[in-house]
């Protein structure tokens, strides 16, 4: 009896030596995100099949990747979950499939945010961030250089995976511009060297909406939010026929 | 039953855990202020000597979302990675000081420059210079098209340029612009022309 509670005794001693190692320890912010990713999203059963055409969208940053700061508590990682939401909604609403890359806040890298799109073949994928300077909203597609693009061939080198669907992801930009310009709002087009759009081997955008102090309808107001999301999801729609060579 | 002398060893052995605990969160937090601190305060780099030329920077304008070319008297030494080194640093100097056209965080510098072959550069940068930068995709790019194009400029023939930060590679410079990539100098002639 008394050998026992020794023995439950030093099991005591040896777990509060690990709690206190542990404690004294800086974690590894990155060994959190990946189990957040492997943990935090299971594919679930309609993922497992592959539809014909699906829109990957992505709502940029999460988990310790904060994003854009902004006034008061707002940070891009939310601006852009909530905007990632309304664009599901406004696509689902016109029949069309949508998958999120994160449904919650956590971490996701880069390089796994276009693993899970290429793994899933995404039809299309659309980034979406928040920042300054500026007002309106950017669109971004990828820059890939003429050496870059001479790449393409059966295997993709992943800095330039995007090479097989450059002039896609330019239609698609295109496409959404046009409709967000038709709502009102003031629209920059850019390519930009951006990750991860050039290791993904579909069309491919990013688009940022920029807060502008003069404008009446903030950041994350749902008016704004809901006429981006509706730009975005026209501008599918339009583009749809010629992006969706799985279709 | 527990003997009471063992209760007291293992309140003992808690109490210790718990102080030592304490006691190294504390020492790390006061290190990680003390290095910060001299970071801040001391240049990454000496200072170089080299003949005063008068060089054209270009910089970026948060404002209006622009990069424009300004004229600059930089002391530039002969040899090429110093002045490379010189001449990025002499951008990030129009960054720090006030007011500035587009704020850097206090300690943003170049550590060292190296030429890995004849037309390819990497660029080593503080810490400070990824950790304090505002976060966005044009504040971002804006900052790597500024210096790359000012390199370019008066450095002649960089193709490649690829950023550290304090000696390590870092995925975005503030969780857009990519920094695992090397940038190819002839895109980013082509990205800053849109801006200019």
């Amino acid at each position: 009896m008394r050998w026992s509670n020794t023995g439950a005794g030093l099991a005591f001693v040896a777990l509060c030596c690990a709690l206190g190692v542990l404690i004294a320890t800086p974690q590894e912010d990155s060994a959190a995100g990946s189990q957040a990713v492997s943990s935090g999203t299971p594919p679930t059963e309609s993922q497992k099949r592959t539809p014909e055409f699906f829109v990957m969208i992505d709502p940029s940053h999460g988990g310790n990747d904060k994003g854009a700061m902004f006034s008061g508590k707002l940070v891009e990682k939310d601006i852009t979950l909530r905007l990632a939401r309304e664009v599901r909604k406004e696509l689902e609403e016109r029949g069309i499939e949508v998958r999120l890359l994160r449904e919650s806040d956590i971490d996701v890298s880069l390089d796994r945010r276009a693993e899970i799109t290429n793994e899933q073949r995404a039809g299309i994928y659309i980034a979406l961030h928040a920042g300054r300077p500026g007002k309106g909203v950017r669109v971004y597609t990828p820059l890939l250089t003429d050496a870059q693009q001479a790449q393409a061939g059966r295997f993709l080198p992943w800095e330039t995976a995007q090479s097989v669907a450059l002039s896609r992801s330019q239609n698609v930009a295109h496409a959404v511009s046009e409709e967000l310009k038709k709502k009102g709002l003031t629209v920059a087009n850019l390519g930009l060297p951006l990750r991860p759009l050039n290791n993904i081997a579909a069309p491919a955008i990013a688009v940022e909406l920029a807060p502008d102090e003069n404008d009446a309808q903030p950041l994350e107001g749902q008016k704004r939010q809901n006429a981006v999301a509706t730009a975005i999801a026209l501008g599918i729609v339009q583009i749809r026929s010629q992006a969706g060579a799985r279709q | 039953m527990i003997p009471r002398h063992f209760q007291i060893t293992i309140a003992l052995v808690l109490l210790a855990i718990l102080i030592s605990g304490i006691v190294i969160i504390r020492m790390t937090h006061k290190e990680e202020a003390l290095t910060l601190q001299a970071a801040e305060v001391a240049p990454a780099a000496p200072m170089v000597g080299g003949k005063q030329e008068h060089i054209q920077l270009l910089l970026a304008y948060d404002e209006d979302q622009a990069l424009r070319w300004r004229p600059a008297d930089v002391f530039l030494p002969a040899d090429r990675n110093l002045r490379a080194r010189e001449t990025l640093r002499s951008v990030l100097a129009q960054y720090l000081q006030m007011p500035s056209p587009h704020p850097l965080a206090k300690g943003a510098d170049i550590k060292d420059v190296y030429f890995i072959s004849d037309d390819t550069m990497i660029v080593d940068t503080t810490a400070q210079f990824a950790d304090g930068h505002p976060s966005g995709i044009l504040l971002e790019e804006l900052t790597l098209a500024s210096l790359i194009e000012t390199l370019t400029a008066n450095v002649p023939g960089i193709t490649k340029v690829k950023f550290l930060v304090d000696g390590k590679e870092r995925e975005t410079l503030a969780g857009h612009a990519d920094l695992m990539s090397f940038y190819q100098t002839a895109a980013v002639h082509e990205l800053a022309k849109e801006f200019e």
